[in-house]
């Protein structure tokens, strides 16, 4: 399964004004060739097959255990 | 009291024995402390290492150990060893600037990280903290702000990144036990171009409360040392739960010293081959292939592996980094981007438009390369693979050849290292190289919670003679013109 490929300049114009980032024109060609870099990675991971169960994301969340104080209260 | 004039705590001593001298009362740790301010002072104006030197810090440690031992109180393992910690720790009065100019605005940390005091704990001296890669994002050792770190074993050379200043210290005899951070390879990359040892543990095990982070996920810390037995020495003082970090375990030290010297035989070594074998060059094959063989003639059996999964581990690894990252930086990068070093700048900006989706995948694939690594370690005890493709690039390269295609650089070099660092992987780094030539590491990578394994393995390399932190020329010469930083 690998995604249709992507425009960086596309993505760079799109993106850019949803996260209220403006990207200089100086520094285009930098963040072109990074996305390009990202956009082989993506394409790695599409050819990983995957279950539906396959789901540990990595991040945690844990809880943290009430103190002395927070218990008395 | 030993004479210090024919400098017997000299550059290529060991923590351990700068601790036996102290604890005998045979050299006082003011006497140590001194000689490695001076050492510092006429190296690093060449290499860069450091970025603050505490001389006063220091002397007055040093003062405090020698006086702790006159008055029969108990000392550390550690005693009068100089420490030197990555600039991203918290170090009390230092704005913790983690190789940025943005964060000199911060206040003055209040209080030394977690890792830090214990290592102050165990007897340790603070002499410094080192440069680094801006925000960590960085495999080459080049700042924009603070200059490049230099390879003491030819100036002209990367030292690797982003814990630069870690290997450059330890490798030229300024802090025989330094502090660095791991995030895809920042422990392992410096180790191997500078020819020292590096420990990056479990993720979870030992504690980042203190530091300024890079990927809050992948975020680990871990010693740098001339030595497998001082990396044990320092990775056992450092260990201990901590509630101040979230991503910490709990779990009770369990020290590797004790049995440092049990050997390896019977274990099997896994030895990549497939993709991770393509990705390493000659001369890092060479030396991983040496260190296989020195675990055999030590007992253990070699098995070739398919360790292909790697790739994708790699590839998670890229995306989580690049849009974790982005994410934490985002209002600096609103406000303040061209304040940032251009070659982080830009990849952080890209980090910040990638598709959610993109990011939900890696994670998912983050875990299934994990099953893949466990899967193989139900058949091998550890596996034995080069750290970095190469060794040292010069000063200001932009792209690296790996299997046939020309790669940028700066993403590249630390293609070996992600894979393991991504799933939280141990990893003991050593040095095999000859005596004048350039260094290389081979990564010791152990199943979780291993360290100790790890550590063995690396401990017998260095019985044999085959991993060692050869010292580099004792006054580094000038880079000759064109090797660029």
């Amino acid at each position: 399964m690998t995604a249709a490929p992507s425009d960086p300049d596309h993505q760079i114009d799109a993106a850019s004004a949803m996260v209220g980032l403006p990207i200089a024109a100086a520094w285009r060609p930098g963040v072109w060739q990074f996305l390009v870099v990202a956009r082989q990675m993506t394409d790695i991971l599409e050819a990983v097959p995957l279950a539906d169960d396959d789901l540990a994301l990595a991040p945690v969340f844990r809880l943290p255990r009430p103190t002395g104080n927070d218990a008395d209260a | 009291m030993l004479d210090l004039a024919t400098d017997p705590l000299g550059p290529v001593i060991s923590a351990g024995d700068i601790a036996r001298a102290v604890l005998d009362g045979r050299v006082s740790a003011r006497a140590v402390a001194e000689a490695t301010l001076a050492r510092i002072a006429q190296l690093n104006p060449m290499l860069n290492a450091f970025t603050d030197i505490t001389a006063d810090r220091a002397l007055r440690e040093a003062d405090a150990i020698d006086s702790a031992l006159a008055r029969g109180t108990v000392v550390g393992p550690l005693a009068g060893v100089p420490v030197a910690v990555k600039n991203l720790v918290d170090v009390a009065g230092l704005p913790t600037r983690a190789g940025s100019r943005i964060n000199r605005d911060l206040p003055p940390a209040t209080t030394d990280a977690t890792l830090l005091r214990r290592l102050n704990r165990a007897g340790a001296v603070l002499v410094g903290a080192l440069n680094m890669g801006e925000f960590a994002y960085d495999f080459t050792g080049e700042n924009a702000h603070d200059g490049p770190c230099r390879n003491p074993h030819d100036p002209g050379r990367m030292s690797g990144g982003s814990s630069s200043g870690c290997g450059v210290a330890t490798a030229a005899g300024l802090a025989p036990i330094s502090l660095g951070s791991d995030t895809n390879g920042s422990l392992r990359v410096p180790a191997s171009l500078c020819g020292v040892f590096s420990l990056k543990p479990t993720y979870g095990r030992l504690s980042r409360a203190g530091t300024f982070p890079f990927v809050d996920s992948l975020d680990h810390l871990g010693p740098f040392a001339r030595s497998a037995r001082d990396l044990a020495l320092a990775y056992d003082a450092m260990q201990g739960p901590d509630p101040a970090d979230h991503a910490c375990a709990g779990d009770a030290p369990e020290p590797a010293l004790p049995d440092l010297a049990r050997g390896i035989a019977g274990l099997r070594i896994g030895c990549p081959t497939g993709w991770i074998a393509r990705q390493a060059g000659g001369e890092a094959r060479a030396a991983s292939d040496r260190a296989a063989a020195g675990m055999a003639d030590a007992g253990a059996v070699l098995r070739d592996i398919d360790l292909d999964g790697a790739e994708a581990g790699r590839a998670a690894a890229y995306l989580i980094t690049n849009s974790e990252s982005a994410a934490f930086h985002l209002d600096r990068l609103r406000s303040r981007s061209n304040e940032f070093d251009p070659d982080t700048r830009d990849r952080f900006l890209a980090g910040a438009l990638l598709p959610a989706a993109w990011i939900a995948r890696a994670q998912r694939v983050r875990r299934w390369w994990l099953d893949q690594a466990l899967a193989v370690f139900r058949d091998v005890d550890l596996l034995v693979l080069p750290a970095t493709p190469c060794p040292a690039p010069v000063l200001g390269a932009r792209t690296l050849t790996l299997d046939g295609t020309d790669l940028p650089l700066r993403p590249s070099l630390g293609i070996l290292a992600q894979p393991f660092s991504c799933i939280g992987l141990p990893v003991v780094t050593v040095p095999v190289f000859a005596p004048g030539s350039l260094p290389l590491g081979v990564q010791i990578v152990a199943p979780p919670w291993c360290e100790a394994r790890a550590l063995q393995a690396a401990s017998v390399l260095c019985d044999a003679g085959l991993a060692a932190a050869h010292p580099p020329p004792p006054t580094p010469t000038v880079p000759s013109p064109g090797n660029g930083g």
